[in-house]
């Protein structure tokens, strides 16, 4: 899968578990640790499941770090990294 | 319609303590259903869908039960002192009561982690289960638990807290959620593998993945479901997943599928003779 299929998948998920944003509210460029309300740390746990689930990758707990949950593009790099 | 069911809040004495339920009873009863709550936030996340399917259960006559574990919800006790044989206890005293009265058929609805609760025993003495999107994998269950821990830390909202104060070993504090560790190994070592082969009528909610289908490690429970519930109806869902959105939704394709699926379950233990 390359890098803009993950991104499209990933912001489908996002937009499952945080659905009060508008579809253009969503880019490689979107800051999420931090800078989204909503993406608190049930949102991460279940953002990783959906990750782990649909990508078939298993995450490590060393990976949940604000670096990697910083904007879509790092999460992005991330699940590309384990696929 | 509401205001028009025969609707009941009580406290019902557990195993250890009074657990808080909502009996919904109409008038004629074809069946009876317990929704067995899930564990911990997804228990929250779930009630507003489990209500509205045990207000659709009533319509068709089916006789519902909603009710807190030990420890949760508005039931009696902490859940620091909540096993996980206490909860399947207490769901076992709850069936066998019913039967002890009624010779219609009882159905349990799982939802998740309400799966890791199941255990022979409870298994043995129902008439059919409709699961949603079960979680049978203690492993991972926990696993997902003990992110909560790593990612509250990344937000400072809360932290994994170990003490050796009490005599059954140390407390975990998850999230908000404080329990022993003993539940948490307990949990941990959950599995479908554990549970006999059943034949009961069972059906499987499925949500879809974007792309349509089942990931590989769905496709892997599936397939370990079906060895311990040959009878199973796989019944996909195109909502999205009601319980992980931060907004709440509706989920009105379950909700549809769901009564459906309760209306067959009635049905087929009708001609069945039960």
């Amino acid at each position: 899968m390359n890098t803009a299929q993950t991104t499209t998948q990933l912001i489908t998920i996002l937009m499952a578990i945080i659905p009060g944003y508008d579809d253009d509210f969503w880019t490689a460029d979107t800051e999420l640790f931090g800078a989204i309300a909503e993406f608190d740390s049930m949102a991460i746990v279940t953002l990783i499941g959906e990750i782990e689930d649909q990508f078939d990758i298993e995450l490590d707990d060393d990976d949940i770090s604000a670096e990697n949950f910083a904007t879509l593009s790092s999460l992005t790099e991330l699940v590309n990294e384990r696929a | 319609m509401s205001a028009m069911i025969n609707y009941h809040a009580e406290f019902y004495q557990g195993t250890k303590g009074q657990l808080f339920r909502l009996t919904r009873t109409p008038r004629k009863i074809n069946a009876h259903i317990i929704y067995i709550a899930p564990l911990f936030e997804q228990a929250n996340q779930t009630r507003h869908i489990s209500t509205r399917s045990a207000t659709n259960a009533y319509s068709l006559g089916v006789q519902s039960i909603v009710f807190d574990h030990f420890g949760t919800g508005d039931s009696a006790g902490e859940l620091i002192d909540a096993t996980l044989m206490l909860w399947q206890q207490d769901i076992v005293k709850q069936i066998r009561a019913i039967k002890a009265s009624s010779l219609k058929p009882i159905f349990l609805s799982v939802v998740l982690s309400a799966a890791l609760l199941l255990n022979d025993e409870i298994v043995s003495l129902i008439d059919g289960v409709l699961f949603a999107q079960p979680e049978f994998n203690g492993k991972s269950f926990t696993r997902q638990l003990k992110r909560m821990a790593v990612a509250g830390n990344l937000v400072k909202s809360t932290e994994i807290m170990s003490d050796g104060n009490r005599a059954d070993g140390s407390i975990v504090d998850i999230a908000g959620y404080q329990f022993t560790q003993q539940l948490y190994n307990e949990l941990a070592k959950q599995n479908i593998n554990k549970l006999s082969e059943f034949n009961l009528v069972c059906t499987w909610f499925e949500w879809l993945t974007p792309g349509n289908e089942l990931t590989p490690s769905r496709v892997k429970k599936k397939q370990d479901f079906q060895l311990t519930f040959p009878q199973t109806k796989f019944v996909m869902i195109d909502d999205d997943k009601y319980w992980q959105s931060t907004e709440l939704q509706l989920a009105q394709h379950f909700l549809q599928q769901d009564q459906q699926e309760i209306s067959r379950l009635v049905k087929k233990n009708k001609a069945t003779g039960q």
